[in-house]
């Protein structure tokens, strides 16, 4: 390894941060405007960082980011691959063909129905097949589409179970079509629920290039500048993998900015089980961790118009920031929000001699605002008499409903009844209440709060999961359970971790229903170190 | 013959077609009035859209139109809903399994009544119809979701479940005529389902045109839509879903339903099926009251769907009547299946209809039915 030191960026919709870190010291923070490509603003934030800090590039031991690549090319259907659809099914499924629900700009981006299949194939629950797999359908169809795709997703009925005509039908695929075309088997990518899991797969086939691309220019930037480190992607559990294995999943990347911040949070402030709320100036975001990782979303994450069951961190974001407005009939508060003057808040807001009354001006108010932060470029007040001027009730009446909503929302990601702790970072983390919270024994706004998202992306640790279907008439519950452990530590281990690090983070157990007998599904998941 | 043809020679005139928003509000109806249960509408949702897509019309009648003598029958899925989601169906399956009925019966099917409110039957019951050509029937057998298939208001008023039609994606095909037994007629099926592995798509129920209309849970079709649509307009206009949704019980079918608990769940604890629970998802939610219900708890039983509902250790709710978690703020209903720990919900009752309600109704599918050795005493009464 060439060095300890680690380099972290986070890619926001308007600036890229970037924090160089040694252990737990913030070294250096940079933030540069985010670019149209992305990586120029990466580059950019880089740079700038070597500048400001002087250290020998060759003491970098890790680069890693969080990034937008695969969200802004999916959401503007950018730069996409025609992919290639094998569904393995038939004659089941039929009633449903692939793409359906998909925007149309999206299916065209794709390439669109011509290349989608629905081969005979795939498993029952139980392990039969459904039909034997139709090698020459596959094949047939393979030369067809020679020349005209980039990638291909397979995706067969019980693969997360039964990957077996997954993995036959891939052997196929490349034999035909070769190397170049990328292949992203669907069981790799999500998990039960056929029609999520293929859009997943789809969604993860045509941004193959994207996330390539990026890799490669970002390897190139890095080695230019003499950092000789492995670089790193932040996924959508807040934990990392290595670009390699980014480039073959880049549908993991969808959440990873998010993901980052949480994992910052939690990295500053030490605290590995409780609440992370992110104020900024229109929302606030709030999150609950679990062994320092963000609870993951338990239902269909829509991308780019497109349902997929790709493991996302359960966010909820309410219509809270330092810019809300407090709308006032009186003394009496009517309503926080949902509007916001956003970053317009300095000419708007009260504190600013502006007209509107503000989450900001009713702190100012309380007078927890005392000195002005590093990412804001003016005073946090520049005209006192306005604020002296407004009704101590308001401003009690004001202080009070954004507690209370602060609370409603705490509560509602809280899975216990037992008071936790609570991290508030972002830009509003100084402009809310933090005293006498409900449900929160302390609330902590760690230094460097700002740049998290980019600390976050620095956390060498990388997390997966596993599942399994259990028949526990039949076999042994805790041999079941200790079946997925390996093979989610496989999968740690496939993504970069050292495998005798890897430790199991929770198992689930889900049963079947409208099903006789005692079946379950397992589901493990796992993090380990990439340092030893 | 096709739908339309169909119509004509009953001489209807009046009927409603059904587009894309109204099989979405339909089955957010049913989903609600599902009791906790039938599954994820996702697949049956949009197996209705591509038969519209396809241009094949979705038409549905009003019971009183339909001519005494005509032969019906309920297409259906049974099995594993998790298996569904996975193994979504053939196209094929619900004409197969009909048109074995149809040579079974040797009369021709002329309509579909779905068999319950649930997110997969609604919607199936209506792409079916779609597929086969044929109008669906405004009624159901039960205006909310049971697990099996004989607790539906047509076994308590006579008319039974045999012959049933049962096939899977590969064309396999079982006939099930037990006659008068409809345990039995639910025994097998099961089985059959289980021994394709997991789902079976079924027709069920053959009837006349008159037992429809003397069985079945009439207009039940036309309630689900009211309460979907109701739900649907509060989140447009931001209103609160739950106080429309009853007021849309209150004009559709005249009954008043009780709001009686917010909270969240802070407990859940499953057991798995077993001989004597016939293999069903069972066990109990807690929920702790928020708001106005701070400092009460709420303890609700369930068997796939939810089943009885104690607030402080006091019965609130007994089977058939129906037990409805609603996210506060969209009117989404919580299921079993996927309910987590710390959702906020509130819990909303509906007495059931009162073809549900017969004594032999409260024999088959009252509280002692699954166990419980309570006597069942209506909603209404409960919430007084």
């Amino acid at each position: 390894m060439a060095g300890t030191l680690r380099l972290g960026f986070d890619v926001g919709g308007t600036f890229t941060d970037g924090v160089l870190m040694r252990d737990r010291e913030v070294l250096a923070k940079a933030k540069a405007l985010t670019t149209e490509d992305v990586t120029t603003g990466i580059i950019n934030a880089l740079d700038e960082l070597l500048k400001s800090s002087g250290v020998n590039p060759a003491e970098i031991g890790m680069v890693s980011l969080g990034t937008t690549h695969t969200t802004n090319a999916i959401i503007e259907r950018r730069n996409l691959n025609k992919v290639g659809i094998f569904r393995l099914a038939a004659p089941a499924t039929t009633a449903i063909p692939p793409l359906t629900g998909w925007p149309e700009d999206l299916k065209r981006a794709i390439g669109g129905p011509e290349f989608v299949h629905i081969i005979r194939g795939g498993s029952e629950y139980d392990g039969r097949d459904i039909a034997p797999l139709d090698e020459g359908a596959i094949a047939e169809a393979c030369r067809k589409m020679k020349g005209k795709v980039d990638s291909v997703a397979i995706t067969g009925v019980f693969s997360p179970i039964i990957p077996k005509h997954e993995e036959r039908a891939a052997e196929i695929v490349r034999d035909v079509l070769g190397d170049e075309v990328h292949i992203t088997l669907s069981h790799r990518i999500a998990t039960i629920s056929l029609l999520e899991r293929e859009n997943s797969a789809i969604l993860n086939a045509s941004v193959i290039t994207v996330m390539r691309r990026a890799v490669e220019s970002l390897k190139e930037a890095v080695k230019e500048r003499g950092i000789n480190a492995p670089l790193f992607i932040v996924q959508n559990d807040g934990s990392v993998m290595s670009a390699d294995y980014a480039v073959d999943y880049p549908i993991f990347t969808v959440a990873s900015g998010p993901a980052a911040s949480v994992r910052g949070a939690v990295y500053l402030s030490g605290i590995e089980d409780g609440v992370v709320v992110d104020i900024g100036g229109t929302s606030t975001d709030v999150a609950y961790i679990v062994k320092g990782f963000p609870r993951e979303s338990s239902i269909t994450v829509t991308i780019g118009g497109v349902k997929t069951n790709i493991r996302c961190p359960d966010l909820l974001s309410i219509a809270l920031g330092g810019g809300t407005i407090v709308k006032h009939k009186g003394e009496e508060v009517v309503a926080l929000g949902p509007e916001s003057v956003g970053y317009n808040l300095v000419r708007l807001g009260k504190a600013f001699g502006g007209p509107l009354l503000t989450v900001h001006d009713v702190a100012v108010a309380k007078g927890v605002l005392t000195e002005r932060l590093d990412v804001f470029k003016t005073d946090f007040v520049t005209h006192p008499e306005k604020i002296e001027a407004l009704p101590k009730r308001l401003v009690e009446n004001a202080w009070a409903a954004i507690k209370a909503t602060l609370e409603e929302a705490i509560d509602k990601m809280k899975t216990t009844a037992e008071p936790v702790p609570a991290i508030f970072i972002g830009g509003g983390a100084l402009v809310v209440p933090r005293e006498g919270i409900a449900g929160v024994s302390k609330v902590l706004s760690p230094e460097h709060f700002e740049v998290g998202g980019a600390v976050g992306t620095t956390i060498a640790e990388i997390g997966a999961y596993a599942e399994g279907v259990v028949d526990l008439e039949r076999e042994d519950r805790e041999e079941a359970i200790a079946r997925v452990i390996e093979q989610a530590k496989d999968n740690a281990a496939a993504a970069g971790a050292i495998r005798e690090t890897v430790e199991v983070m929770d198992i689930e157990e889900i049963p079947f229903t409208y099903m006789p007998g005692k079946r379950e599904k397992i589901r493990v998941r796992v993090k380990g170190k990439i340092f030893a | 013959m096709g739908v339309r043809e169909i119509l004509a020679e009953w001489g209807v005139k009046e009927f409603r077609v059904i587009d894309k928003a109204a099989i979405q509000e339909i089955t957010l109806g049913a989903s609600i009035l599902a009791t906790g249960g039938g599954g994820d509408p996702e697949i049956g949702l949009l197996w209705a859209y591509k038969v519209l897509d396809e241009g094949k019309g979705i038409i549905m009648v009003d019971p009183t139109d339909v001519p005494d003598e005509i032969q019906v029958a309920s297409p259906a899925c049974l099995g594993a809903a998790l298996v569904l989601t996975e193994k979504p169906p053939s196209s094929e399956v619900i004409n197969l399994a009909m048109r074995r009925l149809e040579r079974y019966l040797g009369r021709s099917i002329q309509a579909t009544i779905p068999i319950e409110c649930g997110g997969v039957n609604s919607p199936v019951a209506y792409a079916a119809a779609g597929e086969f050509g044929v109008p669906v029937i405004d009624v159901d057998g039960m205006n909310r979701a049971f697990p099996e298939l004989q607790m539906t208001s047509w076994v308590t008023h006579g008319v039974h479940a045999s012959p049933t039609v049962s096939v899977d994606d590969r064309g396999n095909v079982t006939v099930i005529d037990t006659g008068e037994d409809d345990l039995l007629a639910e025994s097998l099926a099961r089985r059959a389902a289980m021994a394709y592995g997991g789902i079976s798509w079924i027709a069920t129920y053959p009837m006349t045109g008159k037992e429809v209309k003397e069985a079945s849970i009439l207009n039940s079709q036309s309630i689900a839509w009211a309460v979907g649509k109701a739900v649907m307009r509060a989140r447009r206009e931001h209103l609160d879903p739950i106080a429309e949704l009853l007021r849309s019980l209150r004009e559709e079918r005249g009954v008043e339903g009780f709001r009686v608990f917010k909270g969240k769940i802070v407990d859940i604890r499953r057991e798995f099926g077993s001989e004597t629970t016939k293999g069903f998802t069972l066990g109990k939610v807690i929920m702790e009251g928020i708001d106005e219900h701070r400092g009460h708890t709420a303890e609700l039983d369930f068997q796939n769907e939810w089943l009885i509902l104690r607030i402080d250790g006091e019965v609130r709710c007994l089977p058939p009547d129906l037990i409805a978690i609603l996210d506060s703020e969209t009117g989404e209903p919580i299921r079993t299946d996927i309910m987590k720990y710390g959702y906020r919900g509130t819990i909303v009752l509906i007495p059931a209809h009162e073809r549900m309600r017969t004594p032999k109704g409260i024999e088959l599918f009252g509280p002692r039915h699954f166990g419980y050795d309570l006597d069942y005493v209506p909603v209404e009464e409960l919430n007084a």
